[in-house]
């Protein structure tokens, strides 16, 4: 089995314990052929969306992935400040932004995605309460992670801010970003390294982090424990 | 699958085992005490540990070949198939209430009879000027992770070891040179890894050097000798060994030697009756995957004696 036929194995056995619906957002460019069809405009698009689509097609129907075009929705990529496409957006039913990826979720990052798309869907969330906890003490945040799809620890730190987003019903909101497929973000940042995380452009925590250093960065102080 | 596996964990329950850790010593440990029919779970910072960032297995017994990566996937397969389940946090203390200890993190508190503290090491650092500056921005801990990065750059290895070696052949494919710089005489490779080295013609070794100091402006431009002598270079891959993780075990009075290493007999047991240790965390002279998936395993099993001696049930 190569490995890519393995990666969808694991998304297949996976997606199939979703047992809630769940929606996701992606941003694409579309543009329209002579005859009026469209096509997909910019380059990463089709095979973004195929990815995506393995996810969607082994849900039982729980899981959908909206497409929306940037020339299409306009006011859409005006509110979400869409940069760049394709981008993935986990958006409640409120509007509030959770989570943004600027990253295929493949390899390492299936694991990170999936548990995403389960606690987004109402799955359990470890840090819940902790985050719930110590939310009056975090102001609104962007915890900003650079990630490459060899790094072995980018999947952890993605995991960890991913549920502390949900936890936070989007008073932190997580940014995933490939930095090989957006050199540029890598390069403003001054990122020569994986995983880089930048929490509200000012601080940086750099390599692997666990939800204490995380946590007590969001907050600048000590965390409260919630039992 | 998920590094925090919710519905696998009962925080109610008193396990019969936790182990802490995340790398092969602590799945080894939990492979084999689930085989024993015990309740377990892992609890850990990174999963995979420090192994996941090598390039390149070569020794584990059954794989001829494999990228650290890898060898954490079939461990990780494993786990799955006994339904072991893995939480991704860090333990801050244990205190004993009973027969049982209660372990506190931040965001849960568990219980369990007996506990295997296989939490490992972390890399050491240099401790010299512009290390933690340049942290991210040309210095780094983990070739796997960031040696992308610097395709046809110049970088440096620090460090004379078998993991220095393997990240510098690593870097070799795809940068334009690699200096192993080394303050001893010749690389403790092991000789396959040393042949490999010499070999390379990528690859040149600077040894009986030193370096004081790493300079920049945003990113790495140089290291500075200890003779004063300015080396241009764009990236800094520091492996100069690791300390074990073994702050918590202190907490608990259980005895460590003098680089920290917690004290373990044959049995992978402490001084503390009911806490087992093994990997590298532990003190034994020679650390490996292999070496510390037995020390977990040994602990398994003398956790499970433990509990037939003080549990009636077992």
């Amino acid at each position: 089995m190569s490995q890519d036929e393995k990666y969808k194995e694991i998304i297949k056995r996976e997606m199939a314990k979703l047992n809630r619906p769940v929606k996701l957002k992606v941003v694409t460019s579309q543009s329209a052929k002579p005859d009026g069809t469209k096509i997909r405009a910019c380059m990463d698009c089709d095979q973004f969306l195929s990815l995506l689509r393995v996810y969607e097609e082994n849900s039982n129907g729980l899981l959908t992935i909206e497409e929306l075009s940037i020339d299409e929705n306009p006011d859409f990529a005006k509110r979400y400040d869409i940069q760049r496409v394709p981008t993935i957006l986990f958006i409640d039913e409120q509007g509030r932004e959770y989570i943004r990826y600027l990253a295929a979720p493949q390899g390492g990052e299936i694991q990170p995605f999936i548990q995403a798309v389960f606690t987004f869907a109402g799955a359990p969330n470890y840090y819940e309460a902790t985050i719930k906890k110590n939310l009056d003490r975090i102001s609104p945040s962007t915890l900003k992670i650079m990630i490459t799809n060899q790094c072995p620890y980018c999947p952890q730190v993605v995991t960890i801010a991913n549920q502390f987003a949900i936890a936070s019903e989007g008073k932190v909101r997580t940014v995933v970003v490939d930095i090989m497929a957006n050199p540029d973000i890598g390069q403003y940042y001054d990122a020569a390294g994986v995983p880089y995380t930048i929490i509200n452009d000012q601080k940086t925590l750099v390599g692997m982090i666990g939800p204490n250093e995380i946590l007590r960065a969001l907050i600048g102080g000590n965390i409260r424990v919630q039992y | 699958m998920f590094n925090i596996d919710m519905e696998g964990i009962d925080l109610e329950k008193i396990y019969d085992l936790i182990v802490l850790g995340g790398g092969p010593t602590a799945i080894g440990c939990a492979i084999y005490a689930a085989r024993f029919a015990m309740d377990v779970l892992i609890i850990g910072k990174i999963f995979g540990g420090l192994i996941a960032t090598t390039h390149l297995v070569e020794n584990y017994p059954g794989i001829t070949s494999t990228s650290g990566q890898g060898l954490m996937e079939m461990f990780k397969d494993h786990m799955d198939s006994l339904s072991i389940p893995y939480i991704s946090d860090e333990i801050r203390s244990i205190e004993k209430i009973d027969d049982y200890f209660v372990l506190h993190s931040f965001f849960q508190q568990f219980k369990a009879y007996t506990v295997c503290i296989a939490t490992g090491s972390e890399r050491k650092k240099l401790g010299i000027p512009g290390e933690e500056e340049f942290a991210g921005r040309g210095v780094s801990y983990c070739a796997t992770c960031d040696g992308p990065f610097y395709k046809d750059k110049t970088v440096c290895v620090i460090g004379g070891s078998d993991s220095a070696a393997k990240e510098a052949l690593f870097l070799a494919q795809n940068v334009k040179k690699v200096y192993i710089i080394y303050r001893g005489e010749e690389i403790r490779a092991e000789p396959i890894n040393k042949k490999r080295v010499y070999e390379n013609d990528k690859i040149e070794i600077i040894n009986n050097t030193n370096i004081v100091e790493i300079k920049g402006d945003t990113k790495v431009k140089s290291v500075i000798f200890e003779s004063g002598k300015e080396f241009k270079i764009d990236g800094v891959f520091i492996e100069i060994g690791s300390l074990p993780n073994s702050d918590l075990a202190k907490k608990l009075e259980v005895e460590t030697n003098k680089k920290g290493e917690i004290k373990i007999n044959r049995k992978s047991e402490t001084n503390v009756p009911g806490i087992f240790a093994a990997g590298d965390v532990a003190d034994a002279p020679f650390k490996q995957a292999i070496t510390g998936v037995s020390e977990g395993v040994i602990a398994a099993y003398s956790a499970f004696d433990y509990l037939k001696q003080t549990k009636i049930e077992y």
